[in-house]
């Protein structure tokens, strides 16, 4: 166990210095810098001091420092996120286990297929118009809605893109769940457990459920990507300001020393993920072996 | 009867069958958008103001937008702009994913293990927004090209960790006098003879979805040119109001991506 935490710690470690680089590579095309290959990499490698320095640059389009500006704007985004996550596992691990058995199975696949083959802003859109039509919610896709909202309102407005987020996140959760259990499912060992005289229960309980659950937080990194892909098209659909929507205003406006720093906490984040999804998984996988 | 017995593989039969579906539909798109000149009713862009927002109807089935444009025809128009702009970023994400993912698994394992390295560090954020990034850094004629990179960091992951870079065999093989090429081209021969179509229809899928994405971000197609994500994009100001604008697009990239989805077999709980 410990020689397996410490690969991983050493994965985690690399993973994000290469994000360093990745950051100081972009940060260093908005850079003033001399002409060709060695003024780009003097620019580069300026900036890879300067982050050693813990000074990540301003933002150039508000002149704030831009620790200061990602500051402000990625709670809301980790908010959206953690909210979105937990939407995610409440209707994602019922649905791949519901989509798992028998004949549901069969009667549900079609209805995954089209959930799975929706993008998301169709989804969003879609969630909108029935919040709209439906629920008669104050919701815009079109303009912000004014501060000036009762408490009710409020959740109205904030639920959508949590919504959309989890919608996504359920998705992959649905996905990574269905992988493992038909995974878990090719053991050899069952018939094995069976002439020992342990029951289908037991085995169920003791053994696959162990798997099937280290197959889904194994996959926390791939869940990480799809509610932060999510993220940037709630953000931007319900005009929630946020740091993905930063990131696409930031692209927009060619302010590469921000677009640097958030992809780089985006990386981060799903570094952490898979460092704490492949370690509850061998943790996990460890108690269900036979 | 336990979750683990019911997962068990499909019978190959119903598998075959449901891939037969999604490329039977692929098709049937493919000869509609090589067929969306003669199809549409009127050529990509033509407005007529007499015409704004009118419902769907006998003279106009998927009804009209807020400039009087016939829906049916603008999305014959898009969905032919967003299948050759996918079609051109799935074969990059093949190439510069798959293909080299397969490729590096099988080069010495100090410089395998090193790409492998790099293209996790990229495959660690969300493809939308390295596509993003890049047609921020080139330009949005470059959209499907950047869709197709910002795929290949996942297909290159997914490729290189199928093989096992630590097998011997290669070495075995190259002792008894087999050229490392021949080796090579044995390998991927091997490799993508099965999984090609699954691996094509994946791809399309994939770059589909952020293709459009990032369209609607207003990163993709650039106007008078309009894709289904630009076609949505713009049918957020009156949907609410008129929901065929965005309906009839956005039931055409859905179907575009179920039946690209259904070729790939992403119906058996494989890995998303």
């Amino acid at each position: 166990m410990r020689s397996f935490l410490a690969r991983q710690a050493v994965r985690l470690v690399v993973g994000v210095l290469g994000a360093v680089v990745v950051a100081a590579v972009i940060s260093a095309i908005g850079v003033p810098r001399g002409h060709g290959l060695w003024g780009f990499l003097l620019a580069v490698a300026g900036r890879l001091a300067h982050f050693a320095q813990g000074d990540l640059g301003q933002s150039a389009i508000s002149g704030q420092p831009a620790w200061q500006e990602l500051g402000e704007r990625i709670p809301s985004t980790l908010k959206l996120v953690a909210e979105g996550a937990g939407l995610a596992l409440v209707a994602g691990v019922p649905l791949g286990l519901v989509a798992a058995v028998g004949p549901t199975r069969r009667a549900i696949a079609p209805l995954i297929q089209i959930i799975t083959a929706t993008p998301l802003f169709c989804a969003g859109l879609a969630l909108a118009y029935g919040a709209v039509h439906l629920l008669h919610w104050p919701v815009s896709v079109n303009t912000p809605v004014g501060a000036a909202v009762s408490p009710d309102e409020a959740f109205e407005i904030a639920a959508l893109p949590i919504i959309t987020v989890g919608f996504a996140g359920a998705a992959v959760v649905q996905l990574a769940l269905r992988h493992s259990a038909s995974q878990a499912s090719g053991g050899a060992f069952r018939n094995g457990l069976k002439r020992l005289g342990l029951s289908a229960f037991e085995i169920e309980r003791s053994f696959i459920l162990p798997r099937v659950m280290a197959g889904l937080v194994a996959s926390a990194g791939e869940i990480m990507l799809a509610l932060l892909s999510a993220a940037v098209v709630a953000e931007w659909v319900f005009h929630r300001s946020g740091a993905a929507d930063l990131f696409v205003k930031a692209v927009a406006l060619a302010d590469w020393n921000m677009t640097a720093i958030i992809l780089f906490m985006f990386a981060c984040l799903t570094f952490l993920a898979e460092f704490a999804g492949r370690i509850a998984a061998h943790a996990l996988a460890s108690e269900g072996a036979p | 009867m336990s979750a683990g017995q019911t997962l068990e593989a499909s019978p190959p039969l119903s598998r075959l069958i449901v891939r037969g579906v999604g490329w039977c539909g692929l098709g049937l798109l493919a000869v509609t958008v090589l067929l969306s000149d003669f199809i549409a009713r009127a050529p990509a862009g033509m407005a007529d103001p007499s015409a704004m927002l009118n419902a769907p109807s006998s003279t106009h089935p998927f009804g009209t937008d807020l400039l009087g444009r016939d829906l049916m025809s603008e999305t014959l128009h898009g969905l032919a702009e967003t299948g050759a702009h996918a079609l051109f970023g799935a074969l990059v994400a093949i190439v510069c994913g798959e293909l080299f993912g397969a490729v590096a698994a099988r080069l010495p394992v100090p410089l395998a293990r090193a790409i492998r390295g790099v293209m996790g560090v990229l495959a660690a954020v969300p493809a939308l927004l390295l596509t993003i990034l890049l047609i921020g850094l080139t330009a949005r004629f470059f959209a499907p090209l950047a869709a197709g990179l910002a795929a290949a960091p996942l297909a290159f992951v997914r490729a290189f960790d199928r093989v096992d870079v630590d097998s011997k065999h290669s070495e075995y093989a190259r002792a008894t006098g087999i050229p490392a090429t021949t080796l090579l081209h044995r390998d991927l021969t091997y490799e993508f003879r099965e999984m090609l179509g699954s691996v094509a229809a994946r791809a399309l899928a994939a770059v589909t979805i952020i293709l459009s994405t990032a369209s609607f971000l207003g990163f993709g197609a650039e106007p008078p040119a309009r894709d289904l994500g630009l076609m949505i994009a713009a049918a957020k100001a009156t949907y609410l109001a008129a929901w065929w604008t965005a309906a009839c697009p956005a039931a055409a990239l859905v179907i575009l991506v179920l039946c690209a989805r259904l070729a790939a077999g992403l119906d058996e709980g494989e890995q998303p």
